[in-house]
């Protein structure tokens, strides 16, 4: 049984890294939907999962990121939603390793709902239920609804996960750093995050993808001050960049991100992993930071 | 006691600022009944509320889905004064025709969505051809529909350099003069826009108007 809570008492929970990064780099057109791969490719999803377990991720995430049935519509794929998700859990799940664990991806929809998009509240359950249904399934150990923006289709989301299946779920929003403090796309504080995750009982949450190492340290703290469960942080690698061969790359290396990494575990960050940009070699030195760091943490 | 025409302007500015998206409408036919001219109504009441909006937006007071809402009041204000205008035989000069889509390989939309909804609250044409749009699509319909601009929006790092094959292909079609390229999206930046040779770049949807603006201003539109 995954309890998150037991999992981060004594340790820091390393999560793994892109998997959108590195499926393009192992070859996935640009348009292709990437949860097709899990049928057509499966040797390359289950390569990735592989190698971030050897770099030291306790769990990674199932290649379903986009797995809902409204963005496999638009490749013409949601009524392949649950097989595409089962397929995705059990690629993970073929590599995990003894002791290790497999996490559900669950992004967002990339549709809002009424009144500033079209969608209802039963349309995003639709939505979410046969994700879920095919992660849980495949045997995942857990869920982790993420990159939301608006809380309420993360709540959506969880209640269609909760519905759906008894796995324990965790969450994470994306923010931005405005002139003004950290906010979600939507408007969504920290505080009103935090407190919503609370009365839902999220075992843990926290937030994921856009900001940089540095900046995710002063979200984390805000977290931290207005909670006391495990925190969940996954920066970027700062920001993308184009290089003179016209090839696109993150600013940090594996090395300058890790370094963020005490930092980020003393402001209260529990359950770590990469983002945009990030790859096994990242995960790898983030694993070695953790390690030598693992006395301070009380 | 009839109110003073100011006081019809002003409520018509303050719904769209505030995103009262069913009480614009009224209050446009309100301004109208009340003698304004719809051009009056238009320049003094929404224009300037469609740019207080922005400035809200920009000043991180108001969020995704106030400007939203306020894009659509606008939209709802705007769709009443043309008909009257249209009625009593005037046109509204178009700020200029934009071709705007997300560019081949990436299916996000939400960026674009927003740029085009505030560029259309501001008075330019806008045709909206979705995402995962080809390279030549964009240039077939800018030709086609006598476009002005040509916005390209990108949300991945891989895609991004589809924006620059867009450039290319205006480029060797001898077209590059013919219309003004403008780009978009989270991984893009001014530098990248330099270097591949956009005429514009904006960081948000608000920018992405006066970079429109700016990009025509002592050019009459291809169309007129």
């Amino acid at each position: 049984m995954f309890d998150i809570k037991r999992l981060t008492e004594k340790q820091v929970f390393l999560l793994d890294g892109a998997m959108g990064t590195e499926l393009f780099r192992a070859g996935l057109p640009p348009g292709h939907c990437p949860e097709a791969w899990n049928e057509e490719r499966p040797e390359a999803v289950a390569g990735i999962h592989r190698s971030y377990y050897e770099a030291g991720s306790l769990a990674v995430l199932t290649n379903s990121f986009g797995g809902n049935a409204l963005k496999l519509a638009g490749y013409g794929l949601e009524s392949r939603t649950f097989d595409l998700n089962f397929k995705a859990a059990q690629l993970a799940r073929s590599v995990c390793p003894e002791g290790r664990y497999v996490g559900g991806s669950i992004g967002p929809t990339g549709k809002f709902l009424k009144p500033v998009g079209d969608l209802t509240e039963d349309q995003l359950l639709e939505a979410f239920r046969p994700q879920v249904g095919g992660l849980a399934a495949g045997g995942v150990d857990f869920l982790l609804i993420e990159t939301q923006y608006d809380l309420k289709e993360a709540i959506l989301a969880l209640r269609a996960a909760r519905e759906t299946c008894s796995l324990p779920v965790i969450l994470t929003m994306t923010f931005n750093l405005t002139r003004r403090g950290y906010y979600t796309l939507m408007g969504v504080s920290p505080e009103a995050f935090v407190r919503a995750m609370e009365e839902n009982t999220v075992e843990a949450f926290g937030a994921n993808c856009t900001l940089s190492p540095a900046d995710m340290i002063g979200l984390i703290r805000i977290m931290r001050s207005l909670s006391d469960g495990p925190l969940i942080a996954q920066a970027n690698a700062g920001q993308p960049r184009v290089g003179p061969d016209g090839s696109t790359f993150y600013e940090l290396g594996p090395g300058e991100y890790a370094g963020y990494i005490p930092e980020l575990v003393e402001a209260g960050a529990r359950v770590i992993g990469g983002c945009c940009g990030t790859s096994p070699e990242y995960i790898k030195k983030i694993a070695e930071k953790i390690s030598a760091f693992f006395d301070k943490i009380d | 006691m009839k109110p003073e025409p100011n006081n019809h302007l002003q409520a018509l500015s303050q719904a769209i600022v505030q995103g009262l998206v069913d009480e614009a409408g009224p209050l446009a036919e309100k301004a109208l009944a009340a003698g304004l001219p719809p051009l009056q109504v238009i320049e003094q009441a929404c224009v300037p509320a469609i740019e207080e909006v922005g400035r809200l937006w920009e000043a991180g007071d108001y969020f995704l889905p106030e400007l939203i809402a306020g894009a659509e009041a606008m939209k709802a204000a705007m769709t009443v004064l043309q008909e009257a205008l249209k009625s009593s035989g005037q046109s509204l000069k178009s700020a200029g025709r934009v071709v705007i889509g997300t560019v081949e390989g990436d299916i996000h939309d939400i960026g674009k969505n927003l740029v085009a909804s505030m560029l259309r609250a501001s008075g330019f044409e806008v045709i909206d051809l979705g995402a995962d749009v080809k390279v030549e699509r964009f240039v077939e319909t800018a030709e086609r529909e006598k476009a002005d601009i040509i916005a390209l929006s990108a949300l991945l790092t891989t895609t991004m350099l589809n924006q620059k094959r867009v450039v290319e292909l205006l480029v060797s079609l001898g077209l590059k003069d013919k219309f003004k390229v403008m780009v978009g999206g989270a991984p893009v930046t001014e530098k990248f826009a330099r270097e591949i040779g956009a005429d514009g770049y904006g960081e948000s949807a608000v920018q992405a108007v006066s970079v429109a603006r700016n990009l025509l201003a002592g050019r009459g539109g291809n169309h007129d």
